[in-house]
């Protein structure tokens, strides 16, 4: 394992997620999964609702989830511009359960709305599916028990 | 005696006026602590983003290769709109007046028509000055969501894409600090390089805000370069998808940002405008008594004076 660091720094328009030194990262991008590691060629990129996957300079791996934005890649230098990122320790089961059934009830009966309002809302499920996607697998790495 | 009683009737009343401009000071260092919070909150966002964004424009320029049609400047500007955002309210000292100067004077440097759009209901003195105005939007005194300017932002992205206008720009007081707002007029499409010397937000290289062509240029240098070989950007999917999405995005963000500076810069110019006012009516009420005191001294000088007379009149 290579002793080289990416700056990496992860900001929404809310504040600065996370801004510190890391061995890698692993993006949903538009065209799929993608893992940059330091040296990377410079690269602009959709990002998709999803889980990010980071691992830091001492090697602790850091799990977030994130509902879009851009990933601006530089030769050492890696910049998400997210619209949410929240991390994975902060989010909470039950809160996230309940927003996506009742995104998921607004779909059932918007079948008749107009488009745009159908894109917020199936977004709106895209983000809490990536927000419980993010607790489950930071639950595995950390195993800690689901449902206790 | 009648002259004592006048004194302090205005006395009375400049006090009155200075409890309420105590009051509005108040109020407006309230508004004030929450805009900035917001203004603060997003600088780096729009920093970051506006970075980014000004790259890709100086990539596309020095390649010569049209990377986007909002990065392009066009042949020829034949038709400009300025977007001005001034205060709905009043009683913010020089605020407004500052950045309507600002704007004429930067439509005066580049004699090419140019329309208004007018937010915040102090901007509408621009009506009876002979110029154009294509439209006017509300404002809220606090943003607290994007989304309320994005009918403004579809508006200006569809009139600058149909060719309607060749130039947009943006007129705003930047925040500096509680003491210290600035006015400016910043380019906001096409995205150039060269046009961004009028920044959002304070600069420095520390933390990275405000963005600068020499910032920009130095990343480039340390992030981008090996030897002497430059990194070329990937775009994936592809370089339109990824810009079509991305830099109506950003410049949502960064007209977002320049509300929310233009916010923060009212509210503390309406700060320090009462605060002002309360010094000058705590002035006025010390000298009034100063006043008052030696009207009334020398009334009842005058008064002794007249027994004492009145008697030695007795005595003899």
């Amino acid at each position: 394992m290579s002793t080289k660091t990416i700056k990496f720094e992860i900001v929404t328009p809310e504040k600065v997620v996370l801004k510190q030194e890391i061995l890698q990262i692993t993006v949903p991008t538009a065209s799929g999964e993608i893992t940059v590691l330091p040296d990377h060629i410079p690269l602009v990129s959709i990002l998709q609702p999803g889980v990010i996957e980071i691992k830091r300079a001492d090697n602790v791996v850091e799990i977030m989830a994130v509902s879009g934005g851009f990933l601006e890649v530089m030769k050492d230098k890696v910049v998400i511009l997210a619209d949410t990122a929240e991390r994975a320790e902060e989010l909470d089961e039950a809160r996230i359960k309940e927003a996506r059934e009742k995104a998921e009830k607004l779909k059932e009966e918007a079948k008749n709305v107009d488009d745009v309002q159908f894109t917020n809302i199936a977004s709106k499920i895209e983000k809490e599916l990536a927000r419980e996607r993010a607790l489950n697998k930071w639950r595995r790495l950390k195993n800690v028990n689901p449902g206790k | 005696m009648a002259k004592t009683k006048e004194i302090s009737r205005r006395i009375k009343s400049v006090s009155s006026t200075k409890k309420i401009t105590k009051a509005m000071e108040m109020v407006a260092a309230a508004k004030m602590r929450k805009a900035i919070e917001a203004v603060l909150k997003t600088r780096t966002y729009a920093n970051l983003s506006w970075e980014t964004v000004l790259r890709l424009a100086e990539i596309s320029k020095s390649k010569n290769e049209n990377l986007h049609p909002l990065l392009l400047p066009r042949a020829k500007v034949s038709k400009a709109a300025i977007i001005l955002i001034t205060s709905n309210r009043g009683m913010c000292g020089a605020y407004n007046s500052a950045v309507i100067a600002k704007a004429k004077e930067s439509i005066a440097r580049h004699p090419i028509p140019t329309d208004f759009i007018l937010t915040g209901k102090k901007g509408t003195i621009i009506r009876n000055q002979n110029y154009e105005i294509a439209a006017e939007f509300e404002k809220s005194d606090i943003l607290t969501d994007a989304r309320e300017i994005y009918p403004l932002v579809k508006m200006v992205l569809e009139d600058y894409q149909s060719g309607k206008y060749d130039k947009i720009l943006v007129a705003y007081t930047d925040f500096i600090s509680a003491a210290r707002q600035v006015p400016r007029v910043k380019q906001l499409l096409p995205v150039e390089i060269e046009k961004v010397d009028q920044y959002l937000g304070v600069i420095s290289s520390e933390d990275k805000v405000g963005v600068t062509p020499e910032l920009i240029a130095a990343k480039e240098e340390k992030h981008l370069s090996a030897g002497d070989y430059v990194y070329e950007y990937t775009f994936e999917p592809s370089a339109s998808e990824v810009l079509d999405k991305m830099i109506p995005r950003l410049l949502e963000i960064q007209l977002y940002q320049a509300f929310l500076e233009a916010n923060a810069s009212e509210h503390s110019a309406s700060m320090s405008a009462m605060h002002q006012a309360t010094e000058a009516a705590s002035d006025m009420v010390s000298e009034l008594t100063l006043f008052y005191n030696k009207v009334r001294q020398a009334g009842i000088t005058a008064e002794i004076a007249e027994i004492s007379a009145g008697a030695n009149a007795l005595a003899e």
